[in-house]
């Protein structure tokens, strides 16, 4: 077998090279094993009615029928508008906006003092993820066992369950304070790795420090911002597990349901016993595409192409 | 000669050793995996007295001449339901569950379908007579039971009381007698479920509780809601076909009942369902609400758990019968038996049944009913001093003559994230009690097809 490859527009045979096969071989499987697999047997499972009462042998094929079910359902619209509010909030308040925020103000303050708040922020990360939703079921809590009602009650304010009150607001303060740190670590490093001839060129111009961070900083961090952007949406479009654990998806008619969480009520948990592994495949399903157009969708944004091929700093 | 006799001594020592040892190396020790669930702390005898259950089936084994033992390694989980059953599922469709499973009366039908657990009727026929399954109380067979088929052991039952504060009773000029016959009233059918709202507004009216605190149902998803359902006249399951049933104008009614108690008395607060279990466990327990629902087990649940004085417990709270809707009709209530299954992964589905039979005692399950507050399921317990000396058991047995059970279908986990999605939206203010059953309406149709009667 031959390839073709084109090198400055004169098209020449070239050999298999084997050795980088050899060396891009054992990536190349577990790619296979770990997702491509999974995700043809997910489309599989998909067309059948496959649940806890059929077992893993009982199931039959029904087609389509499970998407149209979900396209049938009066709550998918919902289910996917708050999917879409979910991962773009957290991400441009959060994920992005906060951590390139603390990425530019922990560099440009003593270097202790950004250490300080950097560490600060990386609390909520590192507290594992039952403990820290639990602080915030209580923290929200009615009177007088929620922390914010103590406070909120001498001004007035009549005291409530506030993760129910207002839950998105609470949602994505609470994925938001933990998904922060991961971009501001990103940027923080970056924005090191800038040479300092440049920020020192913008200001024998007379640059201001704002403009110093839109002309020379920005610019000089877009592939790390292109990075986060992506990993982070990809990320929040699979995460589920705040909600899950605060709100699971209430209260009522699928008021914070996120699709990753919907797919994984019906799929794998049930309160009563029978899971519905054929319908919560089918639900995969879509949100494997959701993930595939948004990530086409960046790449071309960003344009990722002269992104890779000129990189201009090192990070 | 004496020399001789030492060395035929040895010889017969060292003879009788051999053999004993021998005998000993042939005995076989199988470990029968069990898992249980409270989620109520309490409720620790559904582990132990598996385990207890080992030790007398090793005797009997030893009494039959078996070389089999058996050593019984049963975990208890305080974790959630749904987290329990879901790594059940997980593991039996890995084929590593364990040999016995606690769980629900419900599961009998999407586990029984799937395979994961075994029909017990030869088991039972087996052994029925020798053991103390004969004493079993009849309706709970019938909960274990799914296309004529039996498929586990009642473990024990329970019932869901209205409680009360008799203090706050008190206050409100009630009468020591009035206070007394308030459950006879309800079962009567003289005090209904709005006549609880509207005394409970008048002591919230009065400054005797606080605003929202006049009736407390339970916070989080459960077996408890349907009471209401049922109380307004609804069917859940058509004994011909086994389908399930949707009655409309009984859904609204119980959907109401949540706008009412919320919106119009505003005995109930605002954003009230998804409360921290532990919010309202400490809430009722330090007096502050007047009429509440719960299960049989949080009055044991209360003092070991959350601090209760068990003196003010038996002085100031009192139970009954969930008010029924209309006048002249009894109180209602619900029972979800809990029973061990034997799973399709055990490699010995008899001795794993030996132990559940034999746990299954009227000792055993008399000190699991004092200790947890749960319902035996032997009348032969009843005779046992532990159980009735207990004044609390005693005076709320009369409630399963009164009570209701979920169905066993495998469509019901759909039917109720379905249902309970109506009542929550309905409590949260989001839609109309009307607007909210034809929500209902058209998501179970959408999800279960035929499978559902809707009336």
């Amino acid at each position: 077998m031959m390839l073709k490859i084109k090198d400055g527009g004169n098209p020449r045979p070239k050999k298999i090279n084997w050795n980088l096969l050899f060396f891009l071989a054992p990536a190349i499987i577990l790619i296979i094993i770990f997702f491509f697999v999974p995700v043809f047997l997910t489309f599989l499972m998909s067309f059948t009615n496959m649940s806890t009462a059929t077992g893993l042998t009982g199931f039959k094929i029904i087609g389509f029928k499970n998407y149209l079910q979900i396209l049938k359902s009066q709550w998918t619209l919902k289910i996917l508008k708050n999917t879409l509010f979910y991962v773009f909030t957290t991400l441009s308040l959060f994920n992005v906006g906060t951590a390139l925020f603390l990425a530019i103000f922990s560099t440009h303050i003593s270097e202790n003092a950004g250490k300080f708040v950097r560490t600060l922020w990386l609390l909520p990360r590192i507290t594992p993820s039952v403990v820290y939703a639990t602080l915030w079921t209580w923290f929200t809590a009615e009177a007088p066992y929620g922390v914010l009602n103590q406070f909120l009650s001498p001004l007035g304010i009549s005291s409530r369950n506030w993760l129910m009150s207002t839950p998105w607001v609470f949602i994505i303060l609470i994925n938001g304070f933990v998904g922060a740190s991961f971009g501001m670590l990103i940027f923080t490093s970056a924005i090191k790795n800038i040479p300092p001839d440049y920020i020192m060129a913008a200001q024998v111009d007379g640059a201001s420090t704002f403009q110093t961070i839109r002309k020379v900083i920005l610019p000089m961090i877009r592939w790390p911002i292109l990075f986060v952007t992506t990993y982070q949406t990809l990320s929040l479009l699979t995460s589920f597990e705040y909600i899950l654990l605060t709100t699971d998806g209430g209260p009522g008619f699928y008021t914070t349901e996120v699709w990753a969480l919907y797919a994984y009520h019906n799929a794998l948990s049930n309160y009563y016993g029978n899971t519905l592994f054929g319908f919560g495949a089918a639900l995969s399903v879509f949100l494997v595409i959701l993930g595939i157009i948004f990530s086409i969708i960046y790449l071309r944004v960003f344009n990722f192409r002269a992104l890779i091929s000129e990189p201009k700093i090192e990070v | 000669m004496k020399k001789n006799l030492v060395l035929l001594i040895i010889s017969l020592i060292l003879f009788l050793s051999l053999s004993l040892s021998i005998a000993k190396d042939n005995i076989q020790t199988i470990t029968i995996t069990a898992w249980t669930i409270g989620p109520d702390r309490p409720s620790f005898y559904r582990r132990d007295n598996l385990v207890d259950a080992g030790r007398k089936l090793n005797s009997l084994l030893e009494k039959e001449g078996s070389n089999i033992r058996v050593k019984v390694e049963a975990t208890f989980d305080t974790g959630t339901w749904a987290d329990y059953k879901q790594k059940f599922i997980l593991s039996a469709s890995a084929g590593k569950a364990p040999d016995i499973i606690l769980s629900g009366h419900e599961d009998v039908a999407p586990w029984g379908e799937a395979g994961y657990i075994i029909p017990l009727d030869d088991l039972i026929k087996k052994y029925k007579d020798t053991t103390d399954l004969k004493d079993i109380i009849p309706t709970l067979w019938k909960s274990v039971q799914y296309k004529e088929k039996t498929w586990a052991i009642p473990q024990d039952s329970e019932a869901r009381p209205l409680y009360y504060r008799k203090d706050l009773l008190k206050k409100l000029g009630w009468t020591e007698r009035q206070i007394n016959d308030l459950p006879k009233k309800i079962q009567k059918g003289e005090f209904t479920i709005y006549d609880m709202l509207e005394l409970a507004k008048t002591a919230q009216d009065k400054g005797i509780i606080a605003k929202g605190y006049g009736f407390w149902p339970r916070p989080r998803k459960g077996n408890d809601f349907y009471i209401y359902y049922y109380n307004f006249g609804g069917e859940m399951q058509d004994p011909k076909t086994g389908k399930l049933i949707l009655v409309k104008d009984a859904l609204r009614r119980y959907y109401q009942l949540f706008a009412d108690t919320i919106f119009k008395y505003k005995t109930t607060p605002e954003k009230y369902i998804g409360m921290e279990w532990r919010i309202w466990h400490e809430s009722v327990v330090a007096g502050k609400v007047l009429f509440w629902q719960g299960g049989t087990w949080h009055w044991a649940e209360w003092p070991q758990v959350y601090k209760a004085d068990p003196d003010d417990m038996e002085k100031n709270v009192g139970y009954a019968l969930v008010p029924p809707a209309e006048n002249g009709k009894p109180g209602v209530t619900l029972t979800h038996p809990l029973a061990y299954m034997v799973t399709k992964n055990s490699k010995y589905p008899e001795l794993a049944f030996r132990v559940i039979a034999l746990a299954i005692n009227p000792v055993f399950d008399a000190r699991h009913a004092v200790t947890s507050a749960h319902l035996p399921v032997l009348t032969s317990t009843w005779k046992q001093s532990t159980y009735y000396k207990n004044k609390f058991l005693r005076e709320v047995e009369y409630m399963l003559k009164f009570t209701t059970f979920i169905p066993n279908s495998p469509d019901f986990g759909t039917y109720d994230e379905i249902v309970f999605k109506g009542v929550s939206a309905v409590a949260n203010g989001d839609v109309t009690p009307e607007s909210a059953v034809d929500i209902v309406v058209r998501d179970l149709e959408n999800a279960l097809g035929d499978r559902v009667i809707i009336k």
